[in-house]
């Protein structure tokens, strides 16, 4: 085994740097570190953390891929870098390696939201990205967990669990904050807030998927698609059955280390 | 800060004749204040995620501190975002109305405007030299929530909220962020790690955005001096620097023995104490 060859893949996200340690098709470690202001520091504590989840030491590595919107800012001596892709190239490679028959995929990040679609080899055909007034939905996601005292997967469970029928402001996530904290103070149940923040989230990203037509099989990527009360309502708009793929945050880590012809 | 309280142990309320509550619920957190006979006794403050409860939890807050129980307090007054949940107050009262109360306390007669910074809303009230409000601005929908949003600029910086007002302070020149739309500011700062923009500048830039907005607030609701400015973000030196700066005001820094997040509360416990001592106490 000790022949075979690893790689890394690195994904520089707005919010998220993340990271992923592979050999031949299999995921041995992952890591995932806030960006921050220092893309490379943040980059080197996000390879850094997969290597040692991975239990692989660096001077084994054989390259690293990179891919995100600051991916080409992690080419900085000592990360060898042997390749680097933009994000919507990665994450189609990426949901291809996670799910062989998937044709279109829909990437939930921190600060904004894309959809792809691409052929059986994963290239590209088509791709649409939110315009600025949707920037931010992760980031509310995780802001409105916070407000409402819970984590986000319990904000989930809580949405999943509502029983009422509430929505919020459908415009940006700044005035869907402020409508959030209004059923709040109004002292709606924490489950009915947390249900119209996953509807609001997807609807938004649902408005941006009528722009393209969605061809089969549809998957999920991004930390935002580890909330099943997201993923429900998405479902449930776009009128399609939607795969979240194993490992959503790291679809895009995986890509780039598939993009860069290194998997094979 | 999840919980905080601060006590005047220079009074003692076993023997207050009068003992009263304003308590503010507001968006983000939820402020108690508690007056003996007139004068500032106990302030505290929580994170509000239950209005009722949170509420209840600031009193609380008072109550481990000093020995005071809620059935000691003759009369409570609730204002904020969320007063209709406070179960255990006698009478509400607008947001409003208590800004200007308690800013006129707290600064005197001379006070015109009052621009109440918080976490979720941001308000401009006239009023005189007594401290009744005759109106106000309530800011548009997109500039909601720029307080909260500084918590969760803070976090993408990974500093402090409590720290980056001061950062904001060290740099004078920096590219310009939306003064538009907090999201767009927000999204635009992340961006300008591409363009290796320093870190305090883009800290400065975000701090300036965001005054600059407040202050198109005031501009609407037209200045009248003297302008105070009141809420969680009169806290913070960076957006105080900046608003001074544009708004081409002095003086706007909050005085040191008065917290500016507590002015709403006051106002409340002042309507509390006028409420308790009946009408002839009006003015």
């Amino acid at each position: 085994m000790n022949k075979e060859k690893f790689f890394a893949g690195l994904d520089a996200g707005h919010i998220n740097t993340k990271a992923v340690i592979m050999i031949k098709e299999e995921i041995i470690g992952h890591e995932t570190v806030p960006t921050g202001f220092d893309v490379g520091a943040a980059a080197q504590a996000a390879l850094y953390g997969a290597l040692q989840d991975a239990r692989v030491s660096r001077d084994k590595l054989s390259g690293i891929g990179t891919t995100g919107i600051f991916g080409d800012m992690v080419q900085a001596p000592p990360l060898d870098v042997i390749g680097t892709v933009p994000d919507y190239v990665a994450v189609a490679k990426g949901a291809l390696f996670f799910n062989r028959n998937s044709r279109t995929v829909i990437d939930m990040g921190g600060n904004i939201h894309k959809a792809v679609r691409y052929d059986p080899k994963g290239d590209l055909l088509d791709v649409i990205q939110n315009d600025k007034c949707a920037d931010g939905l992760g980031i509310f996601y995780t802001t409105m967990a916070k407000a409402v005292g819970l984590s986000e997967a319990e904000l989930s469970e809580s949405a999943l669990n509502a029983t009422g029928n509430r929505s919020i402001a459908i415009q940006c996530a700044l005035s869907a904050q402020s409508d959030a904290i209004d059923l709040m103070c109004q002292g709606v149940d924490i489950g009915d807030v947390a249900d119209a923040v996953s509807k609001v989230i997807a609807e938004r990203v649902a408005d941006m998927c009528t722009y393209m037509s969605l061809t089969k099989e549809i998957v999920v990527a991004g930390k935002l698609a580890e909330s099943q009360a997201v993923i429900k309502h998405l479902s449930r708009l776009l009128k399609e059955d939607l795969a979240v793929l194993d490992f959503p945050e790291y679809v895009g880590a995986v890509g780039a280390v598939m993009s860069c012809g290194v998997g094979k | 800060m999840n919980e905080y309280a601060s006590i005047n142990e220079k009074l003692d309320w076993t023997g207050a004749k009068r003992i009263v509550a304003g308590i503010d619920v507001g968006a983000v957190s939820s402020k108690a204040l508690v007056l003996l006979d007139g004068e500032p006794y106990a302030f505290s403050q929580v994170r509000t995620q239950r209005p009722g409860e949170s509420a209840a939890n600031a009193l609380n807050a008072v109550s481990r501190r000093t020995g005071l129980m809620p059935e000691n307090i003759h009369y409570t007054v609730a204002t904020g975002r969320g007063r209709s949940q406070v179960t255990f107050a006698r009478e509400t009262v607008s947001e409003i109305a208590c800004g200007a109360a308690g800013a006129v306390r707290i600064w005197g007669p001379s006070v015109r405007t009052v621009l109440d910074a918080g976490g979720e809303s941001c308000k401009v009230i006239h009023c005189t030299e007594k401290g009744r409000a005759t109106s106000f601005l309530w800011n548009d929908k997109c500039a909601a929530g720029i307080g909260r949003y500084m918590e969760t600029f803070a976090g993408l910086v990974q500093k402090k909220v409590t720290e980056i007002g001061n950062i904001a302070l060290q740099s004078e020149q920096f590219p310009k962020l939306s003064d538009f739309c907090p999201v767009y500011a927000q999204s635009e700062a992340l961006d300008s790690i591409r363009s290796k923009v320093p870190l305090e500048q883009v800290i400065a830039a975000y701090h300036n955005a965001m005054a600059k907005r407040l202050s198109i607030l005031v501009g609407r609701a037209g200045l009248k001096k003297d302008l105070v400015i009141i809420g969680g973000l009169a806290r913070n030196p960076g957006i105080i620097h900046w608003l001074e700066s544009i708004l081409k005001v002095s003086n706007l820094a909050p005085k040191l023995e008065w917290d500016p997040a507590m002015t709403v509360a006051l106002g409340a416990a002042l309507f509390a104490e006028s409420s308790y001592r009946g009408p002839e106490s009006r003015t």
